[in-house]
């Protein structure tokens, strides 16, 4: 009885939580003068004007050429941190060199820095490579955070060695071993840092506000943040715009949803 | 070569890669920025720039602009972190007391939790704002004024703060609910037999069993907390008269607007001060994880 009373508050709650981004479709689909009445709850005609303005790409506000920058920072972000954080743990966790064990607590103690701290510097550093304004500027800070040599280096070292260790007894080398052997074993760590970082890489607002200089050369979420203050008037643009620059999370959500919620709480939740 | 030897190469040049960047874009920014905190370093004239030692920390507590940036990020701070706690358990409890249907509720739930901070303030823009948005459309059918949401200074943090709640609570309540799932069952059972209280049960088991896990959600949502910036800048740009104007806003602003470097580093080393305490509670978690 009351569990049932609950039950129907909570499913009423999770309509509340998701009916912004429902009324955002609808929106984008209204003419400007409807967008303006949001007490109207669907549009007497539906209208593709929004998005047929969005793939127009023109040079004030290129939305398309903004995607496919999107797309690429963070693809390669998400395969070079997985490259880089994958090999370092596995030497961490398990051909550990002498010395490697004060490393590690530098790489970790590090994370307590916060990312503000590094807004700065690190723009000072990428315009003496002179990579203000490349995708590099965004892809290569990225492969430098300490959370994926972590979380696969707890993972690896959860993992039993006995299979590692027949492998080598067979013959693998150190390379052959990890290829073949300890990076499939570790493949649930390794996806769930991949969905973390692309999904990290694909939000992050203020890294391409502040490292790329060209309309052209943004990101989607700096670009819709910039196409916001321009046309600041036309509200069913920028709904049709942001809806845009989050339609591939929301579709990867809907399809991962348990391992992307998954994977958050059990970064959470080590004990 | 030896079989303990070339482990020992293998070993190193598998890190090599990692550390070459964590030495390029953690360790020397982190140098840099102590440096640039020490020095007036215009970029427009760079030449110019001297050692000044800790006139930029002392310039940063003499100048009303830092003070109002701190009072809005502590602002912040005091009205988000409450309430992402306090609402993230009611949808955790609630979720966890759910028979059927309890995954769907936490997709929807998380769902926000998606968007980039772009998105979702323009989303919120559109709901906020005066004349057409959702929320005064709905206050003008009841009768009600309308709220000046994100023009009165008073109003704009809670309005900030509402949108960032709807945009990350999720996160905050899948976790509670994780943490509830982990507290074995027989606990509940014991405590029913002996005819415990249902705020008993919740104080004496519930509460205490899930402390760890709200102690990384206080201290992951507060270092988040400090560092808010894409909610103001979409919603506010800062205003109305810089009360959303947080310290990573304004550190912001000095450096890629005002060019002034190395006041800005000197903001950022005062945030990161502010945020310590919580990134030493958290450095700790940390390590006892990589212990066990």
């Amino acid at each position: 009885m009351k569990r049932s009373l609950i039950s129907a508050a909570m499913i009423a709650a999770g309509l509340l939580f998701a009916a912004p981004l429902l009324l955002m479709a609808i929106a984008s689909f209204k003419s400007e003068a409807e967008v303006l009445k949001p007490t109207q709850l669907l549009p007497t005609e539906w209208k593709l004007d929004n998005y047929q303005a969005v793939l127009e790409n023109s040079i004030e506000a290129p939305v398309l050429t903004w995607f496919v920058n999107s797309v690429f920072v963070s693809s390669a972000t998400t395969l070079l941190v997985i490259a880089v954080s994958s090999l370092a743990a596995f030497s961490f966790s398990r051909l550990r060199p002498s010395g490697s064990g004060p490393v590690l607590n530098l790489v970790v103690g590090a994370m307590m820095v916060p990312g503000q701290l590094f807004l700065i510097p690190v723009y000072v550093l990428l315009s003496r490579f002179a990579l203000i304004d490349t995708p590099w500027a965004l892809i290569l800070p990225a492969a430098a955070g300490g959370f994926g040599v972590f979380m696969l280096t707890q993972f690896m070292r959860s993992m039993p060695v006995a299979i590692e260790e027949a492998a080598l007894i067979d013959g693998c080398s150190l390379m052959q071993m990890f290829w073949r052997v300890t990076l499939p074993l570790s493949s649930p760590a390794v996806a769930t840092l991949a969905i973390f970082t692309f999904i990290g890489s694909w939000n992050d607002y203020i890294t391409p506000m502040v490292y790329m200089e060209s309309v052209r050369n943004y990101t989607l979420p700096v670009g819709i943040a910039l196409f916001q203050s321009s046309y600041s008037t036309q509200y069913g643009l920028t709904i049709a715009t942001s809806l845009l620059s989050t339609l591939p999370l929301l579709i990867l959500f809907l399809i991962f949803q348990k391992q992307i919620i998954e994977s958050m709480t059990a970064s959470g939740l080590k004990d | 070569m030896s079989w303990a030897l070339r482990r020992k190469l293998v070993g190193w040049a598998c890190m090599a890669p990692y550390l070459a960047f964590f030495l390029v874009f953690i360790v020397v920014p982190i140098i840099v920025s102590a440096w640039l905190a020490l020095v007036q370093l215009d970029l427009a004239n760079v030449g110019a720039s001297r050692f000044v030692g800790l006139q930029n920390f002392q310039d940063a507590f003499a100048d009303q602009f830092f003070w109002m940036a701190a009072g809005a990020t502590l602002q912040y701070v005091v009205l988000f972190v409450p309430s992402v706690i306090v609402v993230g358990m009611v949808l955790g409890l609630g979720m966890h007391a759910m028979r059927r249907g309890r995954e769907a509720v936490r997709a929807l739930v998380y769902l926000p939790s998606m968007l980039n901070v772009a998105a979702a303030g323009i989303l919120w823009q559109w709901f906020f704002n005066n004349e057409f948005g959702l929320f005064n459309s709905l206050l003008k059918r009841a009768g009600l004024p309308a709220v000046p949401w994100l023009t009165e200074a008073a109003l704009a943090m809670p309005s900030i703060c509402l949108m960032s709640l709807w945009w990350t609570v999720g996160g905050t309540a899948v976790l509670v609910l994780a943490g509830l799932q982990q507290i074995p069952r027989m606990y509940f059972e014991a405590a029913a037999l002996d005819g415990a209280t249902s705020t008993g049960v919740f104080r004496l088991i519930t509460l205490p069993l899930l402390k760890p896990v709200l102690l990384f959600i206080f201290v992951t949502t507060t270092i988040a907390s400090f560092q808010m910036f894409g909610q103001a800048m979409i919603l506010t740009g800062g205003g109305p008269a810089f009360a959303t104007r947080g310290m990573v806003q304004f550190m912001y602003e000095t450096a890629f607007n005002g060019f002034r470097f190395g006041y800005g580093a000197s903001i950022s080393w005062l945030l990161f001060a502010g945020i310590l305490a919580f990134s030493l509670i958290q450095a700790r978690v940390l390590r006892s994880q990589m212990e066990a």
